[in-house]
């Protein structure tokens, strides 16, 4: 059957049928919604500027009567009384009006918080007299709350004392604003006013109102306060803070055992103020309390326990504080703890972290042992000095002074080779000497002393002191002052030999008549050498392997990590160099110990074997407990099972069920886990590294390396945040 | 005639209540609501004591002690009433040079010994 194109209708595309005339009368409606909207606006806008123009007016009107009334003496003239009264007379006709009325109280109010001293006394009797404080009783008598709020604000500002048995009705008023501000009313009305509100107040006492309810009470004027104490005992905990607030503030120390059982008090504000107290009352016997108590106290509380034992601890404490520094793994409490046991027991502790073993300066050992050489040997020298003057005959003595007092200084310094040989430690061999020498120039020099040109010796001195630079080839270690020079020659075979110990930098200037090398005793290549009366230096290179090896070293050094130990051992093993091994010793030592093994890490006696929720759990509320609880659902594994065991202990029913909940969940999941094939998951198959490293020979490891687990705690917390996130993820 | 007294203010009660006591301790007293008037006081006639609020529409009563300080090169005596609390704007106004100040709530008669001690300084 075929359908005319005229029957066949698209009413998709077709636009809908509109009556205009409903859009008319809409447009018509807006209009005059938006006229009557601009219209009320402009309204109220006028009648509020009209009112404060009146107001304006009236207060311009009243002024110049109220400052009349201010400062009205007795001394006046009489027409000046007249004035008065007349003004008073007036002044009473205009506050028939309520306008008038309100707008006087309103200049009152602000004329009240402008003055002091007596203008201000006055201005308040004013206020009484006229009977403005018959509107404020009334606006009490309002069921808006903003007007018993403004009229309970303005008897407090007027001091109107009568007013107080009419606003303590309002002390425990269900409206916030109004229960403040009756608060603070019977506070600064009467001086029992503190009393009758600690005693009755049913709600909480805001940190803001607490504050302005003490600055009401310092600025009271003549006033003592009541035994804050009293209200130690009372049910609102909010009034046992505020109260410990006050015994603080005004020094009442005559509540010890009352603030001390306030430690074990379950709020935790009154906790920490009842601590507060005992450290600014030196109450000495809260501290086996403060021991009690720790255990189960929040971080806040226990940082603060822990300030108080360190001001008021003796050394009696320091075993308490010691367990909790061996058990307390919290970071924070744990630095306290140390900064307590110093507090108490100055430099009880020492720093630990970063600080090298005694091992680590044994050169220093090395220099000392010179150092005492150095002095035995001046002794010696000395002694014999002693005793040589001592042989000395009376005419020998006087030639010997008569010398004492010539200036030498023009003559060459002169060593002689015995006393230098004696102080000699490092030998030195200088020998080699050329075969074609003459046998004039290979000499014999054992009959001649060291002659030094004295200028050369003393710029070499000077520039060496004064200078900072480094020399390319450090012959010895050791500072010049401690070195001494041994120099025996002999010869063998037309060549001279010079042993030399510790060389000291400053010989290298001396004038050698002979042609010679010098030669480290230890080493057999030469280091240096006397040609033409000038001194060359030869380099000691090492040999390709070791060069190769102490570079490898030195990459690892750079880059490496304890992953690295496999290799040093095997580059130990490898090679025969002192100087190779020792590097490589170094940097096993270094490796050694800086970081964790991952079997360490998640062992019983480290935090991270334990839940990651312990922590927070303990600190938080009963709500985000439950919502840790639901986390560990999610997330959690084996380490939280602890926890949740310890949880099962708790009071709160609806913690324990969720508990038990998840801890089923857990085990099972753990159940499950145990059975998969968990040999594929070896370590080896994660952490295999698949390059070779450089090494001109392929070594094999024979030893034992002290940690197989090679890999790193930066990996173990990587793969930890990606199991998180694969669990969350589902 | 008695001793000229510029008080500036723009709190009208308070000012009207300080130009009363000030009247009547024997003072010819001008008031001025904000700095505008004051400069303009100021560029014709200069009195013996100022007496300034430091909160001020236009020209607080900082830039009125640089402006009598500096620009008129004036030592006519300048009180200055402030807030409590606002102890910084106090120490400015000593180190610009005011002579004296008086904090919120103030006591008319004690303003009035503080211009008397000034003035006769």
């Amino acid at each position: 059957m075929i359908i005319p194109p005229s029957q066949i209708k698209i009413s998709l595309i077709t636009a809908p049928e509109f009556n205009l005339e409903y859009l008319w009368w809409l447009t018509i409606l807006f209009f005059v919604l938006a006229v009557t909207y601009l219209i009320g606006v402009f309204i109220i806008r006028n009648k509020i500027k009209l009112k404060n123009s009146r107001t304006k007016e009236k207060k311009i009107e009243f002024s110049p009567m109220i400052n009349e009334f201010l400062f009205y003496e007795d001394s006046n003239t009489k027409e000046e009384k007249m004035n008065y009264l007349n003004l008073k007379i007036q002044i009473r006709e205009l506050i028939k009006n309520t306008f008038d009325r309100d707008v006087l109280t309103e200049v009152l109010l602000d004329l009240r918080k402008d003055l002091s001293g007596n203008s201000q006394k006055v201005l308040i009797n004013l206020y009484k007299d006229l009977g403005l404080h018959h509107d404020a009783y009334e606006k009490l008598r309002s069921k808006k709350w903003q007007v018993v709020s403004s009229g309970i604000l303005e008897l407090t500002t007027m001091e109107v004392e009568d007013s107080y048995g009419l606003i303590i009705k309002f002390i425990n008023h269900r409206q916030r604003t109004i229960r403040k501000q009756a608060e603070i009313a019977i506070v600064s009305l009467k001086k029992e006013g503190v009393r009758y509100f600690l005693d009755n107040t049913k709600y909480k006492i805001a940190e803001w109102q607490q504050l302005k309810l003490l600055d009401v009470l310092r600025h009271k004027p003549n006033y003592t306060p009541p035994q804050f104490a009293l209200w130690l005992t009372s049910t609102n905990a909010h009034v046992v803070l505020f109260a410990l607030r006050l015994i603080k503030y005004y020094s009442q120390n005559d509540a010890e055992q009352s603030i001390i059982t306030l430690l074990m008090h379950k709020e935790r504000d009154i906790q920490a103020e009842a601590i507060e107290c005992i450290k600014d009352f030196h109450f000495v016997n809260a501290l086996p309390t403060l021991k009690l108590v720790y255990p189960k106290a929040s971080h806040d509380i226990k940082i603060a326990i822990l300030d108080a034992i360190g001001e008021l601890g003796t050394i009696a404490d320091v075993p308490f504080l010691e367990n909790l520094q061996r058990t307390e793994r919290n970071f924070n409490i744990k630095s306290k703890v140390i900064g307590t046991l110093n507090k108490i027991d100055p430099e009880s502790i020492l720093p630990t972290t970063n600080i090298s073993s005694p091992d680590f300066y044994d050169v220093e050992g090395e220099i000392l042992d010179h150092v005492n050489d150095q002095e035995i040997i001046d002794k010696e020298v000395l002694k014999e000095e002693t005793i040589l003057e001592s042989e000395l005959q009376p005419e020998e003595i006087k030639k010997k002074d008569a010398l004492d007092h010539i200036d030498f200084n023009f003559l060459p310094d002169l060593i002689d080779e015995d006393v230098v040989k004696q102080s000699n430690q490092v030998v030195i061999t200088v020998h080699d000497l050329e075969p074609d020498h003459d046998l004039e120039e290979v000499l014999s020099f054992n009959f001649l002393p060291l002659i030094i040109d004295e200028t050369t010796f003393q710029d070499k001195d000077q520039s060496t002191e004064q200078d900072d630079f480094e020399p390319i080839f450090v012959l010895n270690d050791l500072p010049v002052e401690e070195e001494h020079i041994d120099i025996t020659i002999g010869q063998q075979n037309g060549a001279s030999d010079i042993n030399i110990n510790n060389l000291d930098g400053s010989f290298l200037n001396k004038k050698a008549t002979n042609k010679g090398e010098i030669k480290n005793a230890s080493a057999e290549e030469t280091l240096i050498s006397f040609e033409n009366e000038r001194v060359s230096f030869s380099p000691n290179f090492m040999c390709q392997e070791e060069l190769d090896a102490m570079v490898l070293l030195e990459n690892i050094s750079e880059l490496g990590d304890c992953r690295e130990l496999l290799l040093l051992y095997q580059i130990i093993e490898a090679h025969s160099s002192d100087v190779v091994i020792d590097r490589a010793n170094e940097l096993i030592q270094k490796f050694s110990y800086e970081s964790l093994r991952p079997g360490e890490l998640f062992s019983e006696n480290y935090n991270l074997a334990e839940s990651v929720f312990t922590d927070v759990y303990h600190l938080a509320d009963h709500e985000t407990k439950l919502l840790l609880l639901d986390e560990m659902m999610n997330v959690g594994d084996h380490k939280e099972i602890h926890l949740l065991e310890g949880i099962l202990d708790s009071t709160s029913k609806s913690l324990v069920k969720k508990a038990t909940k998840v801890l089923e969940h857990i085990k099972s999941q753990t159940s499950v886990a145990t059975e998969a094939p968990i040999s594929t998951l070896k370590e080896d198959f994660f952490f295999k590294v698949d390059f070779e490293l450089e090494l001109n020979e392929p070594t094999e490891y024979k030893g034992t390396a002290p940690i197989n687990n090679g890999y790193t705690l930066f990996d173990q917390l990587c793969s930890m945040s990606n199991s998180l996130y694969n669990k969350i993820n589902g | 005639m008695g001793k000229r007294v510029l008080l500036a203010d723009d709190d009208q009660l308070l000012a009207s209540l300080l130009n009363f006591r000030l009247k009547k301790g024997g003072y010819e007293v001008h008031h001025s609501a904000n700095g505008k008037e004051v400069k303009e006081y100021l560029k014709n006639e200069m009195p013996d004591i100022i007496v300034s609020d430091i909160m001020m529409p236009y020209f607080s009563g900082i830039e009125l002690i640089d402006y009598v300080r500096n620009d008129l090169k004036s030592k006519t005596p300048i009180i200055i009433i402030s807030s409590a609390g606002n102890e910084q704007n106090v120490l400015t106004a000593f180190e610009l040079g005011a002579n004296d100040f008086v904090t919120k709530p103030v006591s008319p008669t004690e303003l009035l010994v503080r211009i008397q001690r000034e003035i006769y300084k």
